[in-house]
C-alpha cells in the first residue's frame, strides 16, 4: 500500500482566492468546486469497507462449502490501487511556471525602475510659470518643434496643429 | 549735444569692434553658457514691470532727485522745462498739436476704460493653459503611480501559484483515493450482494414451504366440517341475525322521534318572529 494516504496538503483557500485577479475567477472557481466535490466524495466514503460477518452466513447457508469458498477468495484478492500519472505533469507545470513568473517578476521590476525614473523627473520640474519653451521642450521632448523638416512657421504639419 | 556725443563715441565703438572676416570662425566656437554658474536654472522673470508714475516716468527719477529736491523737485523740473519749450518756441503749437490732443486723450481714455478688461482675458487665457499643462502634469504623475502599485500588485499575486498547485495535487490524490475505496466498497458489495441472495432465496423456500402447509391444514379441516354441523352453525347465525336487527330498529324509532321535534322547535321560533315584525310594522 505504498503511496496510498499520500497527505493532502491544507490549501489556504482565502488566500488563494485574494490572489486571483478578477479575469481568472471563472477557472478559479471552477477548480473550487471541483475541489469541494472531490473532497465531499472522498469524505462520504468510508476508509474501509465493513467486515462481512462470516460466522453468520456460515451458519445460514445451507450449500455446503460456499460460504468457505467465498471467504477463502475474499481474503486473497487484493484491490489494485490507480495508478498515479498526473502529478508528474503537475510538477512539470509548477517549474513551468516558476520560470516563467521569474521572467515576469524581472520584467516587472524592470518597468517599475521606467516609472519611477518618470516619476522623479515630472516631481523634480520646475513649474510652468518659470518654464520658457526651450525647457519645455527639454522635460517633454515630444513637444520640440522640428525646425529642420519644418523651417516655416508653425514648424509642424498643419494636420497635428 | 547729446546727439553730438553720441555721435563722436560711435566711430571709436565701430573701431572697437572686432574685423568680422578672421574672427567669424572663432565666433562659432565660443563656448557660451558653460560655466557652473550658467547651468543653474534662470530665476523667474518678475511678474510686473517697474513702477511708473503717471504712465510715461519711471518712479527712479522720482526717487532719484528726492535727496537734493523733495517730493515737488520733478514736478518742478517737468512744468518749468515744459513752458520754457512753450516760450522759447523749441516746441511750436501748430495744428498737430490739436491732432495729438484728440489722439492722446482718446487713447488714454480707452486705456484707461478697456485696459484691466483686456488684460484680465489674457490673463485668463494663459492660466487656461498653465492650469491644462499643470492638470496633464499631475494626471501623468498618478497614472505612473497606480501604474507602480498595479505592477506591485501582480507581483504579490504571482506569489499565490503554489496554491494553484498544490490545489491540483490534492485534487489528483483526492481522486485517486476516493477510486481505491470504490473499488474495496464495489468488492465487498458484490460478495454481500450473492451471500445475501443466498440467504434470501432459502427463507424464500422456507415461507413457501410454510404457506402451502398452512393452506393444505385449511383445506382439510374444512373438508372435515359435517352437515349437521353445518346447519348447526347457520341456525346460530340467524338467531344472532335476529338480535341485531331489534336493536337496530329500536335505535331508528328513536331517530323519527327526534326529527319531528327539532322541525316544530324551528316552525315556531319562525313563527314567533314573525309576529314580533310584523306587529313592529304596523306601529
Amino acid at each position: 500500500m505504498a503511496g496510498r494516504r499520500a497527505a493532502l496538503k491544507a490549501v489556504d483557500w482565502a488566500a488563494f482566492a485574494e490572489r486571483v485577479p478578477p479575469n481568472q475567477r471563472a477557472m478559479f472557481n471552477a477548480l473550487k468546486t471541483r475541489n469541494d466535490a472531490l473532497t465531499a466524495r472522498l469524505a462520504a466514503l468510508p476508509e474501509k469497507p465493513p467486515a462481512i460477518d462470516w460466522a453468520f452466513y456460515k451458519a445460514h447457508v445451507a450449500k455446503a462449502g460456499m460460504v468457505d469458498e467465498f471467504q477463502k477468495k475474499f481474503s486473497d484478492l487484493k484491490v489494485p490501487e490507480p495508478v498515479d500519472t498526473q502529478t508528474a505533469k503537475i510538477d512539470a507545470q509548477e517549474k513551468e511556471a516558476a520560470k516563467s513568473t521569474a521572467e515576469y517578476i524581472q520584467a516587472s521590476k524592470a518597468r517599475i525602475a521606467h516609472y519611477e525614473r518618470e516619476l522623479q523627473k515630472l516631481k523634480t520640474m520646475i513649474p510652468f510659470e518659470q518654464m520658457t519653451f526651450e525647457d519645455l521642450s527639454e522635460a517633454f521632448p515630444e513637444t520640440k518643434l522640428n525646425k529642420e523638416k519644418y523651417p516655416y512657421w508653425p514648424h509642424k504639419s498643419i494636420s497635428d496643429l | 549735444m547729446l546727439s553730438r556725443l553720441v555721435l563722436r563715441a560711435a566711430p571709436a565703438a565701430l573701431r572697437a569692434l572686432p574685423p568680422p572676416v578672421a574672427v567669424g570662425v572663432l565666433h562659432a566656437t565660443r563656448p557660451l553658457h558653460t560655466t557652473q554658474q550658467s547651468l543653474a536654472p534662470v530665476p523667474p522673470l518678475p511678474e510686473k514691470g517697474g513702477e511708473v508714475r503717471h504712465g510715461v516716468i519711471p518712479e527712479e527719477f522720482f526717487q532719484f532727485l528726492y535727496p537734493k529736491t523733495g517730493v515737488t523737485g520733478p514736478y518742478m523740473l517737468g512744468t518749468g522745462l515744459l513752458l520754457y519749450f512753450l516760450s522759447k518756441e523749441i516746441y511750436v503749437v501748430n495744428h498737430e498739436t490739436a491732432a495729438a490732443a484728440c489722439i492722446l486723450s482718446v487713447i488714454v481714455y480707452a486705456i484707461k476704460k478697456f485696459g484691466p478688461n483686456v488684460a484680465a482675458f489674457a490673463d485668463k487665457l494663459n492660466e487656461e493653459k498653465m492650469a491644462s499643462a499643470l492638470a496633464m502634469k499631475n494626471e501623468a504623475i498618478e497614472s505612473l503611480q497606480k501604474a507602480i502599485d498595479e505592477e506591485k500588485k501582480e507581483q504579490w499575486r504571482v506569489e499565490g501559484r503554489t496554491y494553484l498547485f498544490d490545489a491540483k495535487r490534492n485534487n489528483i490524490a483526492m481522486l485517486l483515493e476516493t477510486n481505491y475505496r470504490e473499488r474495496l466498497l464495489m468488492v465487498y458489495n458484490e460478495v454481500k450482494k450473492r451471500l445475501d441472495y443466498q440467504v434470501a432465496m432459502q427463507t424464500l423456500k422456507r415461507q413457501k414451504e410454510q404457506e402451502h402447509m398452512i393452506q393444505w391444514v385449511e383445506k382439510n379441516v374444512v373438508q372435515s366440517i359435517t352437515p349437521q354441523q353445518q346447519k348447526e352453525s347457520i341456525a346460530k347465525c340467524i338467531l344472532d341475525l335476529k338480535a341485531l336487527s331489534k336493536s337496530a330498529h329500536a335505535a331508528v324509532h328513536e331517530i323519527l322521534y327526534m326529527s319531528l321535534a327539532f322541525i316544530s322547535g324551528i316552525l315556531l321560533s319562525v313563527l314567533v318572529f314573525a309576529i314580533i315584525f310584523l306587529f313592529r310594522k304596523s306601529e
